[in-house]
């Protein structure tokens, strides 16, 4: 499972740096920063949840 | 499924009765009736209503929604029950002439525009509000705090939490991120929180923007005067609504917050017990407690097809963050109940979506610096009265719940 992000599409809500802090961060604009392209265990599931949350639809799984 | 042209079940118009933590029945109703149902806006129009969680989010995702035209969340109609048209019709902005420079940048109001020009905007401002940055505010809103306790105990026993205590942090926490000198917070007040002509505001606004160019800091304003992609209409109009956007919204969160736990007892207990636990209960008092009974109405740019439901283009679509947080189809059993032990994040208590609200994370903060301290604070505070126990007039025309006095005793008494 890999993570992709849109950055075009960010608002920088920081949902995903909130409930998932070891995969993503917001760089100093406040936009999507990926920590982990491919997270594991907890991780993975943080990063799910992040997906799911992410009120822009800017990140995304890909099992590519 | 298409829309009934006829609602057979219910009132179309928004219901003035219900509480924030005991919203009116009729919401429930609407969404066991449909995931979209009609609303009659109070300017004559006439749309839908999202009441459940899926469709409200999937609208407020979807770039097919316009925010234009602009429609304020509706209200209930003007006429409503005896005695209470009066006290809905207070503005929250006095009327008044505005200038060709201020109806300019009130045209460019982020709440008004979609896709690019939106996000040109919205982006010249999110670098002040993410994690990070909300995270380096802690200490600052702890100090803060701390001195909005000792300010509480000075005026105790008995005091409004609303106007003594969430009111301050609320607008000092606007002020200290917006880069509002200290010495600007009580016509900040007078301005923002209680109420002004859109004129006086942007003369306010143009006044300080002045003051502020010679003295750079870690703020919204510096980092507004130093973009060299914005012009100066612009940057009024993005300060006209941050200095409006957090009003009275952190406020009424962190007094509702307050009744909800002095309410509930046994989930006090829980905070009490735990401490740990009130970083996921914040999201709790968001979901329970949303402000927002309709939010600003989408309008369909084209046809649409939603939860089963065909929207076609130009209808007017409002989203009720209100219903959606107890929508049982998301949020399982007894989705009316207040249970700080609840997984509640994904509510929209901030909005959703690109428009969601930007000052989210350091809102997060604040609500809960603020209840923490007070608990600690105050192991034995209980409620005495609070006005929104009883529904209480939106404030016209917005459909929002109003947090009202909240007077509470801090000690047991004598």
């Amino acid at each position: 499972m890999s993570i992709l992000v849109q950055t075009d599409a960010c608002v920088g809500a920081g949902q995903c740096a909130l409930v998932a802090p070891d995969v993503f961060d917001q760089d100093d604009n406040g936009i999507v920063l990926l920590l982990e392209p491919d997270p594991e265990g907890a991780d993975l599931a943080a990063a799910t949840r992040a997906v799911r949350l992410c009120p822009a639809r800017a990140i995304a799984l890909s099992t590519a | 499924m298409t829309i009934p042209a006829e609602c057979p079940f219910h009132s179309r118009s928004l219901p003035g009765d219900g509480t924030p933590l005991a919203p009116s029945p009729q919401l429930a109703a609407w969404r066991e009736a449909g995931a979209f149902v009609p609303l009659d806006f109070q300017d004559g129009h006439e749309g839908l209503v999202a009441t459940r969680y899926e469709a409200a989010v999937a609208v407020l995702q979807d770039p097919r929604f316009s925010m234009r035209p602009s429609r304020m969340p509706v209200g209930p109609p003007a006429h409503g029950e005896e005695g209470k048209a009066e006290s809905a019709a207070v503005p929250l902005e006095a009327p008044g002439e505005l200038d060709a420079s201020g109806q300019a940048s009130d045209e460019l109001n982020l709440l008004n525009l979609d896709g690019d020009e939106h996000a040109k905007l919205r982006r010249a401002v999110t670098a002040r509000f993410s994690v990070r940055q909300a995270r380096a505010r802690e200490p600052w809103i702890r100090t803060m705090v701390a001195e909005q306790i000792a300010a509480l105990r000075e005026r105790g026993p008995v005091v409004d939490l609303w106007r003594d205590y969430a009111m301050p942090i609320s607008a000092r926490t606007h002020c200290h991120v917006l880069g509002i000198p200290e010495h600007h917070y009580e016509r900040f007040v007078a301005l923002f929180v209680e109420e002004s002509t859109a004129q006086q505001k942007y003369d306010f606004i143009r006044a300080l923007l002045e003051e502020r160019a010679d003295s750079p800091g870690e703020d919204v304003i510096t980092d507004l005067l130093q973009n060299p992609e914005l012009d100066r209409v612009e940057v009024e109009a993005l300060l006209r609504l941050l200095m409006g956007a957090g009003r009275d919204s952190v406020a009424y969160l962190i007094a509702t917050a307050s009744v909800a736990l002095l309410t509930n007892p046994e989930q006090l207990a829980i905070l009490r017990a735990e401490p740990e636990q009130l970083r996921p209960a914040v999201e709790e008092f968001m979901r329970a407690g949303a402000m927002f009974v309709t939010l600003f109405a989408r309008t369909a740019l084209e046809d649409v097809e939603i939860e089963g439901t065909h929207i076609p283009a130009g209808t007017s679509v409002s989203v009720s963050p209100v219903a959606a947080n107890r929508d049982p189809g998301h949020w399982g059993e007894r989705p009316e109940e207040f249970d700080v032990t609840r997984d509640a994040f994904g509510h929209l208590g901030f909005g959703y979506g690109i428009h969601g609200c930007i000052g989210q994370q350091v809102a997060r903060v604040e609500i809960r610096e603020a209840i923490t301290a007070l608990l600690e604070s105050f192991p034995e505070l209980a409620l005495v009265d609070a006005e929104q126990l009883t529904p209480q007039p939106f404030a016209h025309p917005v459909a929002v719940y109003e947090a009202g006095t909240v007077t509470v005793r801090l000690e047991a008494a004598a």
